[in-house]
């Protein structure tokens, strides 16, 4: 079985036109995520979130307006996996899960529900989570360029975090806006940012093995521009990107399907991450060491 | 063929390995099932004493294999078996603030607190430094210093200094103190495994697996603990109410389905009579659990004996157990004393006597008992002291209480021995006199000692207390468990006292922590609460599992459909590394959460991935027409680098997760650095080790799924 044999596509020469729609693409999803603003989930935001599930149809409405009436201003409701699991968030206080329950019980007096989860966060704890959360990122793309910059050369290195902060900008902006459209609860809590790090991971792995057959083609293939190295080896290795890419998605596929509500949301920022890392790793990581190289004359090949 | 043996070690160790360490993860489902069905069945049986042979007949079927088991098994996370975690901060400004002297407390000081709560709503500084700034800013100006409102004890060596190390001070002990009530809490209310843990120096995290009444729980480790001094009456009165209970049992059938014997139907024949052997001594030599307690006991009071036993006969001319088998008179023995013959007594005649055991048979001589019991029966103990019938028994100023820790001998046993203490109801004090407590070392003696002061009110008091109970012992109790029962060797005027007996810096310690638990209570707050009811965690687990082998099956057709042997030897590469994976995880002792799972399913992406690096290497020597013997050499030689790298970086950002995230979030980042190494291993060398075997038993033929071309 063979999905691409000998392909000869020319992949950084027309990288202005990827460069371009990229610049675009993360310029309008960015727009549109301040525009819309990130949902913080109770990890980062703190305050009170409860999962119930009611044995009996019951809607979102109905459960805001039990949870209302018993002095529990702005509580947000949101559906919870399956039908009629809601997850009731609320201001923090300090019994609000009993009180919740208690609105529940006296309103849905013949419908029962049983508590599924209850995460209480105190607000220090939030803030601290989301420092650390912060510092995590900045770290790993920290210790990702050492790393690279001094296995390969530091052009390669540059040239792998432009694709990670392209990756991580753009997943990160589309979670935001696909969580507005309400077909999946993609809030921004400690998931979201475990998920983001394999994407850093993820997407860092696939430029590294390009840029692996780069150095090593650079050697082999002296003479040629390394335009040509470049395209060379982006196509040599393209079967195993491709390969790669699709066993992971089918992986993460089936957890967004089968998972259950609480990874859904894990696999699917993962999914995102993986297929726009993917397309990085092809189009941009290398696409920028030749740009850079054009501009500095470093690393002129066959001269 | 010798070269294939090494290869087929290579991957038979990892195989036998992992069966070895998974087994007993097996067999605690197993185990676990049958304990379902037992416990079923149990609630089926109409009479509670066949429900308890039921639930006994588990237990010694399976009973300790089964707790081996489980010490073993992989451990599940919280999101997966349903529970409550909660991570608890001490609250440093209401400890500041309660630290005060009541009588210096002003507007201005009042003001320094508020500002500072205010501040620290919206910061993460250290509250002592902000309190030291907001009073330098208010208080200072205005003529204050620290010591306006502290009181450090001496006044020569009051300053501000030492004022702020014993508030930091404070707060240290306060976390170690509210984890000694919390801990002591848990396993009063009976939790299986909970975790207990301090995080950093201000937190305590709490890990309650199975606990779905969060309201009962938050009670209970965020009440305060009360600390009270009891005068102990070891004496012949509790001994008495004792030999009562057993004689009010002894015509009924115990809590726990012991057996009463009826008297006549027991064969007597003259042979059997034993007068060298009293009964109780062989129900105790001969019961595994009272044996223990005896043996401490000896240990601990050298030259122990029993009450003679011409003592016995003669006192008590119907010997029951006169002409009775061995078994029988053990038999009848706990029959008569079900209540007393879970733990064992002892009679001090005096001092420097050799301490007596006691057997219940004979009117209880006056004078000074103690009593041992081992923490197996103290459920039950404890179980029969709560029936309102027993407690009727009990003299009103009088109640039990056992102490918080195993004495000394029985500490690094599996059969841990308590003592308790009869009290009297009534504390003499309450906790809130003490206003400091150290850990020192006696120069004379070179022993731990704790001193204790109290304030002017306390000290009063204490010296009337000690000055009637001199020879007395006081028990100092927290949460109704006694953590010390120091004799009065002589009145106490000041409020300076010295508690001496400590066998080490750790008991001392712990002395000092409970008594300052008088001096301030603790004040912790809950920060951060999360609950995971049980049908979630079944939900996640089930969706985990089913989701894990849809996974599993598309990736192994998708590498047969696109590698052919190839993608086989992958696919069972992949197989071992799975199988690493959970045996490195449950000898690491690590925790399986729902982020775990979907680590683990991840590296099954991620793992093929070295394997089509090598693959696609192979099958481009291939096409440069090399043999396929050096083509696969040569693949595995070139895929090296990039599988490495790849893998460091992978394993880098694995290594930031773990450190900075928390709980859940570290079971992911362990899962997915656990499964990069196991990956590189089984990656390169098994799957290289499996493609040579195959090589040299069949030669000729090994695909790659590669298209036939020329």
């Amino acid at each position: 079985m063979r999905f691409f044999h000998n392909t000869t596509i020319d992949f950084v020469g027309k990288r202005q036109t990827f460069f371009f729609v990229s610049a675009i693409l993360i310029t309008l999803t960015v727009i549109g995520a301040i525009i819309i603003g990130p949902v913080m989930g109770i990890d980062f935001a703190g305050g009170t979130e409860i999962g119930v599930k009611f044995e009996n149809t019951v809607t979102a409405e109905e459960v805001r307006t039990a949870i209302e009436s018993s002095n529990f201003d702005g509580a947000e409701i949101k559906s919870f996996g399956t039908a009629n699991a809601y997850l009731i968030r609320v201001k923090d206080s300090d019994d609000a899960p009993s009180l919740v329950k208690n609105a529940l019980d006296t309103k849905f007096a013949n419908n029962p529900h049983t508590t599924l989860k209850v995460d209480k966060i105190g607000p220090k704890i939030g803030n601290e989570m989301r420092t650390n959360g912060l510092i995590a990122i900045i770290l790993a793309v920290v210790a990702i360029l050492i790393y690279i910059g001094f296995r390969f050369e530091f052009i390669f290195g540059l040239g792998a975090i432009v694709a990670l902060v392209h990756d991580v900008l753009f997943t990160f902006t589309l979670i935001v806006i696909i969580n507005k459209t309400g077909l999946f609860n993609l809030e921004i809590n400690q998931s979201t940012l475990a998920a983001l790090l394999t994407v850093v991971g993820f997407s860092i792995n696939d430029t590294v093995i390009i840029f692996d057959r780069i150095r090593e083609n650079l050697e082999k293939l002296k003479g040629k521009k390394l335009t040509e190295v470049i395209n060379i080896s982006i196509n040599e290795t393209l079967s195993r990107t491709v390969n790669t890419t699709l066993t992971a998605a089918l992986v993460l596929v089936t957890i967004v399907l089968f998972g259950g509500p609480v990874l859904e949301a894990f696999a699917l920022t993962m999914l995102i991450g993986f297929i726009v890392g993917t397309y990085s790793s092809i189009y941009i990581a290398s696409s920028f060491v030749l740009w850079y190289n054009d501009r500095n004359k470093k690393l002129e090949v066959a001269k | 063929m010798k070269q294939n043996w090494k290869k087929l070690a290579l991957i038979l160790v990892p195989v036998i390995a992992a069966i070895y360490v998974l087994y007993p993860t097996w067999q605690s489902t197993e185990y676990e099932s049958l304990w379902d069905t037992a416990r079923f069945e149990a609630r089926q049986q109409s009479n509670p004493a066949d429900s308890i042979a039921v639930i006994q007949k588990f237990k010694d079927n399976y009973g300790e294999s089964f707790e081996s088991a489980k010490q073993k098994r992989i451990k599940l996370g919280l999101d997966l078996r349903g529970g409550m975690y909660v991570t608890l901060e001490v609250d440093v400004v209401r400890l500041i603030e309660e630290s005060a002297q009541k009588d210096a407390v002003d507007e201005l000081f009042e003001k320094v607190i508020e500002e500072t709560k205010n501040y620290l709503k919206t910061s993460d500084e250290e509250a002592i430094p902000v309190f030291t700034r907001f009073f330098d800013e208010i208080a200072r100006p205005e003529g204050k210093s620290l010591i306006s409102y502290f009181d450090i004890g001496d006044i020569r060596n009051a300053s501000e200094e030492a004022i702020l190390e014993n508030l930091e001070n404070n707060a240290l002990s306060a976390v170690e103190q509210a984890q000694e009530v919390i801990r002591q809490r848990i396993d009063k209310y009976g939790v299986s495994e909970p975790n207990i843990q301090q995080q950093g120096t201000r937190r305590i995290l709490v890990e309650l697996p199975g606990v779905s009444n969060e309201e009962e729980v938050r009670q209970l480790i965020s009440t305060t603990a009360r600390l009270e001094f009891n005068i102990v009456r070891n004496n012949e009165k509790i001994i008495r109410a004792f030999k009562a209970i057993d004689e009010y049992l002894s015509k009924r059938k115990g809590l726990f389905g012991e057996e009463t014997i009826n008297e006549s139907e027991l064969v007597r024949t003259e042979q059997a009579k034993t007068d060298d052997n009293s009964p109780m001594d062989t129900s105790l030599t001969k019961d595994d659990t009272s044996s223990t307690s005896t043996e401490v006991a000896s240990e601990e009071f050298e030259n122990s004996g029993t009450l003679s036993e011409d003592n016995t006969t003669t006192s008590n001319p119907n010997n029951p157990y006169e002409g009775l088998q061995e078994d029988d008179q053990r038999k009848l023995y706990k029959s008569r004393h079900k209540f007393t013959s879970l733990f064992a007594t002892f009679f001090i005649p005096g001092e420097n006597q050799d301490a007596v055991q006691y057997d219940y048979e004979v009117n209880p001589p006056a004078g000074d008992y103690y009593f041992m019991i081992s923490e197996e029966d103290l459920d039950k103990f404890n179980a029969y002291l709560r029936m309102p019938e027993i407690k009727s028994f009990i003299p009103f100023n009088l109640k039990v209480a056992v102490e918080a820790k195993p004495i000394r001998n029985s500490q690094d046993q599996k059969n841990k021995v308590f003592r308790f203490h009869s009290i009297e109801s009534e504390p003499e004090l309450v906790g809130d006199v003490i206003t400091n407590a150290q850990t020192n070392i006696d120069p004379t003696t070179n022993s731990w000692i704790v001193n204790m002061q109290m304030n002017t009110d306390g000290a009063e008091k204490w010296s009337k207390i000690t000055g009637a109970n001199v020879g007395n012992q006081i028990a100092i109790i927290l949460d109704e468990r006694v953590y010390s029962a120091p004799n009065v060797i002589s009145k106490i005027s000041g409020g300076s006292s010295q508690i001496t007996g400590m066998a080490n810096a750790q008991e001392a310690n712990l002395l000092e922590i409970v008594l300052k638990a008088g001096a301030l209570k603790a004040p912790v707050k809950i920060i951060e609460e999360r609950v995971v009811g049980a049908s979630l965690g079944e939900d996640s687990i089930s969706k985990g599992i089913s989701s894990s082998i849809i996974a599993f099956v598309l990736i192994i057709l998708f590498m047969i459909f696109y590698y052919a042997r190839g993608g086989m030897v992958a696919d069972f590469a992949l197989f071992i590394n799975i199988a690493l994976i959970f045996t490195v995880l449950a000898s690491l002792g690590g925790t399986l959460t729902l982020p775990g799972i979907a680590g683990i399913i991840l590296t099954m992406g991620m793992a093929v991935d070295a394997n089509i690096l090598i693959f696609e290497r192979i099958r481009e020597e291939l096409t440069k027409g090399r043999s396929l013997k050096s083509a696969i050499d040569e693949g595995f030689k070139k895929a090296m680098s990039a599988i490495i790298d790849s893998n460091i970086t992978s394993f880098l950002t694995g290594l930031i997760l773990f450190y900075f995230g928390t709980g859940m979030i570290q079971g992911f980042a362990l899962t997915l650095m656990v499964g990069i190494v196991s990956t590189l291993f089984t990656a390169i060398m098994v799957s290289r080790a499996l493609i040579e075997i195959q090589l040299s038993s069949s030669s000729s033929e090994f695909g790659f799924g590669q298209p036939k071309e020329a």
